[in-house]
């Protein structure tokens, strides 16, 4: 035993300290950095079939007529529909992982604030996926845009923006993720309810066309981040559609301390 | 200080923790024991506000855990030696506890030193960690804050014997420093030789809490008498006796005496002038001290009826 007495640093103490502890615990398992690698080429293998899907629908070759040209960025913001997987996975494993290896009874020895620590969570699942987000945007346009050729555009600022939109749902559909996680503690289970409220049961709903089933529709997240990505006007404004989406992440947030705090770790 | 209030925890219809009120007290290693599901671990997790007690609350210096703002500074605590991710390393593992807290980074070779753990060792990945190499880095993370309360449930689970000594040592170190050390174990040699005060409890109930020696004494040992006079004997086995004794001959010239003390058997056979070989306290331990005060809680616990929980 050393004699010397440990005080907390005023610098790292706190909630910073926190971030910084979630960080750590983070970086030091490899499943994420395979995670991360799953989701470039799963991004790159998308956008890469997209942009061919979109080259060979196009065969009017007379410039009198819309030839059906496309831009990069609706490639890849299409591409997203089987890369959020990969990256929401990562917001579920920061805190499913800790069910299953039993780590979350040291997580809530060290910060017993169950809202801290989810949290702490949420900031760094976030402050990852979105410029990650950007980096999968960067190698679907890499990708794309090569493939489409001729049938694609690429003008900066609506690349940008789309990329920026792309990194932003990324980043809130991680979060939701991760609460959802908090939530039913398990990894197959959440994913299961997670790909039926984006994928599934909007996809059900909007199937026979029927107008109040489609404005249901547009009340689920993936839908309402379709929406915000795409820059739509109708039924609601994008800025709604983050907004939306952003709802439900908190939500899943608020869903995931609650259960925290009233289960048993 | 550790001060349990009425402590209770209910699964269903089944009382884990029942109505626990108990000092553990600083300066001094306590000893938490009882049989396999009486309650010790839910106990722990409950004082570290793992799980919601029922009724009844748990403080650490007067405070809850869950008010604590930095635990680790508080309270530390070895709960399972497993729980560590299969991948992360031991180091990062501590290096996410410290950082939690704001606790330097310098701080975690320290401990890893203190527990005996090398930079080869403590970069491995948790899944590759023997138990022992677990409990030393259970322990390790326990010292992180240097706290004045300390937990150890089973610390000595999977150690070698080298490693069970040092445990030993550094409880008894750790009281000596004025600190609170509460550690549940299921080995009694081991309790009888690092605790200074026990808590027992059986069914969740509280059955003793007391220094060690007095629950030792509680137990109702025998006393080994052997004499060359077998009239004598046979005169001091009647007196006995009558004084409500029970006396079995254990052999020729030996008696064994039970409810009885070692100190009235003997005052007896001078008053009667029976001289003696051997006088001796027999099989005062603590395990069967252990044993009468939990029988009734085992007895039950192996008792398969449907109606052995309900109550």
């Amino acid at each position: 035993m050393t004699a010397t007495r440990i005080r907390p640093t005023t610098r790292s103490a706190g909630f910073g300290g926190i971030v910084a502890a979630e960080w750590t615990k983070l970086w030091s398992v490899r499943s994420t950095w395979w995670t991360l690698l799953a989701a470039v080429l799963v991004t790159a293998a998308t956008a890469g079939q997209l942009a061919i899907y979109a080259a060979n629908a196009n065969t009017n070759d007379d410039p009198a007529d819309d030839r059906g040209i496309v831009t990069v960025g609706s490639i890849v913001i299409g591409s997203m529909e089987l890369t959020q997987y990969a990256v929401l996975a990562l917001g579920l494993l920061v805190v499913t992982s800790e069910f299953t290896s039993g780590t979350i009874r040291t997580t809530l020895q060290c910060t017993p604030s169950r809202g801290r620590v989810l949290l702490a969570k949420a900031v760094v699942t976030a402050a990852v996926t979105f410029p990650f987000g950007l980096l999968l945007g960067g190698v679907g346009t890499l990708v794309a845009g090569p493939v489409l050729g001729e049938w694609g555009s690429a003008p900066v600022a609506g690349t940008l923006r789309d990329l920026l939109a792309v990194s932003a749902y990324l980043a809130l559909v991680g979060v939701l993720a991760l609460g959802l996680g908090a939530a039913l503690r398990s990894a197959v289970l959440s994913l299961i309810v997670l790909v039926a409220t984006l994928m599934i049961v909007p996809l059900s709903l909007q199937e026979p066309d029927i107008t109040l089933l489609n404005r249901i529709a547009d009340g689920f997240p993936g839908v309402a981040g379709g929406h915000f990505m795409a820059g739509d006007t109708e039924p609601y404004r994008a800025a709604w559609g983050l907004l939306l989406l952003a709802g439900w992440a908190v939500a899943a947030l608020v869903l995931g301390r609650a259960a925290l705090r009233r289960r048993d770790a | 200080m550790i001060t349990l209030r009425g402590l209770t925890k209910r699964f269903g219809r089944t009382t884990a923790v029942d109505a626990l009120t108990v000092d553990i007290a600083p300066g001094r290693v306590t000893g938490f024991l009882g049989p396999n599901g009486a309650g010790k671990s839910t106990t722990m997790r409950m004082i570290l506000g793992l799980d919601r007690p029922t009724a009844g609350e748990a403080l650490i210096g007067g405070r809850a855990y869950r008010d604590l703002r930095h635990p680790l500074f508080e309270v530390g605590a070895l709960l399972d030696a497993k729980a560590i991710h299969p991948a992360r390393s031991g180091r990062a593992h501590l290096l996410a506890m410290a950082r939690s807290n704001g606790i330097p980074a310098r701080r975690v070779d320290e401990v890893l030193a203190t527990v005996g753990l090398d930079d080869r060792a403590a970069a491995k990945p948790g899944r590759t960690l023997s138990l022992g190499m677990g409990q030393r880095l259970g322990i390790a993370a326990a010292l992180l804050g240097d706290p004045p309360v300390l937990m150890f449930d089973e610390p000595v689970n999977g150690l070698d014997p080298d490693g069970v000594r040092w445990v030993r040592q550094l409880m008894r170190l750790l009281a000596e420093q004025g600190r609170t050390v509460f550690v549940s174990s299921h080995l009694m040699t081991e309790m009888q030789l690092t605790a200074d005060q026990l808590v027992v409890i059986g069914r969740g109930r509280l059955l003793a809490d007391a220094p060690i020696a007095e629950v030792i004494a509680g137990s109702a040992a025998a006393v080994r008498v052997r004499s060359p006079q077998p009239d004598g004997l046979a005169t001091l086995a009647d007196r006995l006796t009558a004084a409500g004794a029970i006396v079995e001959p254990a052999g020729p010239d030996e008696l064994t005496v039970t409810g009885s003390t070692v100190d009235r058997v003997g005052d007896l056979a001078y008053e009667l002038g029976v001289r003696l070989h051997e006088l001796s306290p027999h099989g005062a331990s603590l395990e069967r001290a252990f044993m009468e005060l939990t029988a009734d809680s085992v007895e039950y616990a192996g008792v398969p009826s449907p109606a052995g929980e309900t109550r």
